[in-house]
């Protein structure tokens, strides 16, 4: 499918090419993260979702092609330009990944501590701020072992926003969270990204969450962009991938059975086959 | 190598696997080492890691220097009475406590307290994406992370030695003296005219040091690269302790037959 050439994407990838362990994770894969809105990356499992986040930061270097960050080509990035990139962009664990050693302030504190020398004044009300953004500055000295699932990643998102990040990757920020938690997180997806127009990434495999937050969604399979548009067009299921994707078919492109030799033989029907 | 580096995939025999963790672990050495100069900006972190690996392993040292130090003097008694020459009891517990059995006792002790709780601390942190998320936050965690709690090993390890020396010799003094009644004023006015500063406890103190970089190596090398399991975890920890045990046994011998 042709690239529609957005006016103005903060993330352009182009010809991605990744092999993991002989494998190709990304086989030319092209696209466009628009500036301003919440794109989601779908996919069947295994397909490099998280992976493809780990390029955007420089986490991981592809073997071919070009990623370009706000202009910047990660995967050309020396150590220093890399952090200061990703100074500017928060990323969301899917388990959170808070520091145990800390509680919850100085979680969010951590950053701010590290890359901004500020009176502690000013950096205990950015905390503070970050932490009533998600309803959480009542909880300010918890340790990560006393929160709940959502709470962690509420606290998670806090830090991944205190330096007002132009960019936020969100790795799977539905996974097991009970209904109102998750409603919080899609409020505050959708807050951020209207509120503060910070470009939001959303690896993601509840399509009814999706539809919810996301203005654009790109799916891909066998290491290729294989439709995209808005959730709605998609949730159509024009194609042989959308329909079997988000109309919940188990067999299609993506095969029910992994691939294997013949049943009949390896049932020792020799003579069945024949 | 990059700072991100995890564990191999096993590639070959026994040997040629073996061999490459050698070189991964002299490689992320230097990795450390080349982090030294950003640590320091973390002067409180290697702190509270000197108080965790160092303070925090006083009372186990200082237990068992003194019950060392006691056992060496009753055995030491028995021989030196044969040949009549208990009068050198403080000289004979001193140096086999400075040159030899400090260093090498604290050594052991220090990776089976110390070293086990690097090796989990940084496996679990490694399995639960902390490092990953330092990273995201463009904090190098070899300098945060790695080089801090090597340092402080660095530091603590022969410091340790030396007061698990000092205990040793107060339990021998204890047994020697107080219960079997060697003069008080001959123990130690021969070990102080035999056992010289230079040669015998800057020997040992040397020995402590190499011992506590080996260690503190091992220990941050094997969390960092740990399979991020639990499983893995328990591999990585248990092999601290094999390793450290016998990477600083054979290095005493080394070491001792160059500092002789």
């Amino acid at each position: 499918m042709p690239i529609e050439a957005v006016a103005d994407a903060l993330v352009e990838v182009r010809d991605l090419t990744t092999m993991l362990s002989g494998k190709a994770v990304f086989d030319g894969l092209s696209l466009d993260i628009p500036r301003g809105k919440v794109t989601a990356i779908m996919g069947p499992s295994g397909t490099g979702k998280t992976t493809l986040l780990k390029h955007i930061t420089g986490q991981m270097r592809p073997d071919r092609g070009t990623l370009r960050v706000d202009g910047q080509n990660v995967p050309t990035l020396g150590r220093e330009a890399l952090y200061a990139l990703r100074e500017r962009i928060g990323y969301l664990f899917q388990n959170s990944a808070l520091l145990t050693d800390y509680d919850v302030f100085e979680n969010v504190a951590f950053p701010l501590r590290q890359h901004a020398r500020l009176p502690e004044v000013l950096l205990r009300n950015i905390v503070l701020t970050k932490l009533q953004a998600v309803g959480l500055r009542g909880a300010a000295r918890l340790m990560p072992s006393e929160l709940s699932g959502g709470m962690a990643r509420r606290v998670a998102l806090a830090r991944a926003i205190v330096f007002d990040p132009m960019l936020i990757l969100y790795d799977e920020p539905f996974v097991g969270l009970d209904p109102i938690a998750l409603n919080q997180v899609l409020k505050l997806i959708r807050t951020l990204n209207r509120t503060l127009g910070i470009t939001s990434i959303l690896v993601a495999h509840e399509f009814a969450a999706v539809r919810q937050v996301a203005d654009l969604v790109h799916l891909i399979a066998n290491g290729r962009l294989v439709a995209s548009g808005t959730p709605q067009q998609l949730a159509r299921g024009e194609s042989d991938w959308t329909r079997q994707f988000f109309g919940g078919e188990a067999d299609g492109p993506v095969p029910f059975q992994y691939p294997a030799g013949d049943y009949a033989a390896a049932l020792g029907f020799t003579g069945a086959a024949a | 190598m990059s700072a991100d580096m995890k564990s191999r995939p096993p590639r070959g025999g026994m040997l040629v696997d073996g061999l490459a963790q050698v070189g991964d672990c002299g490689l992320f050495l230097l990795n450390m080492l080349g982090a030294i100069p950003r640590s320091l900006r973390y002067l409180r972190e290697i702190s509270r890691q000197i108080w965790f690996v160092g303070a925090m392993s006083l009372v186990i040292i200082m237990i068992s220097g003194l019950f060392v130090g006691m056992v060496l003097a009753l055995q030491l008694y028995y021989t030196l009475s044969i040949f009549g020459g208990t009068a050198a009891l403080g000289t004979v517990v001193a140096l086999s406590l400075y040159r030899e059995l400090g260093p090498v006792i604290t050594a052991l002790l220090f990776a089976g307290r110390a070293g086990t709780a690097m090796t989990a601390e940084i496996g679990l942190m490694r399995a639960t994406d902390q490092l990953a998320a330092m990273e995201m936050m463009a904090v190098d965690p070899i300098a945060f992370v790695a080089t801090p709690r090597f340092l402080a090993g660095v530091i603590a390890m022969p410091l340790l030695a030396n007061v698990f020396s000092m205990l040793g010799l107060l339990g021998a003094h204890l047994v020697g003296v107080t219960w079997l009644g060697v003069d008080n004023g001959t123990f130690w006015s021969n070990m102080t005219s035999n056992v010289d500063v230079w040669k015998d406890i800057a020997n040992g103190t040397w020995k402590a040091l190499a011992f506590g970089v080996v260690v503190s190596l091992i220990a941050v090398f094997q969390g960092y690269t740990a399979p991020p399991t639990s499983e893995g975890v328990a591999y990585a920890t248990t092999r601290t302790v094999v390793f450290a045990s016998i990477v600083v046994l054979a290095l005493d011998f080394v070491m001792t037959a160059f500092l002789m």
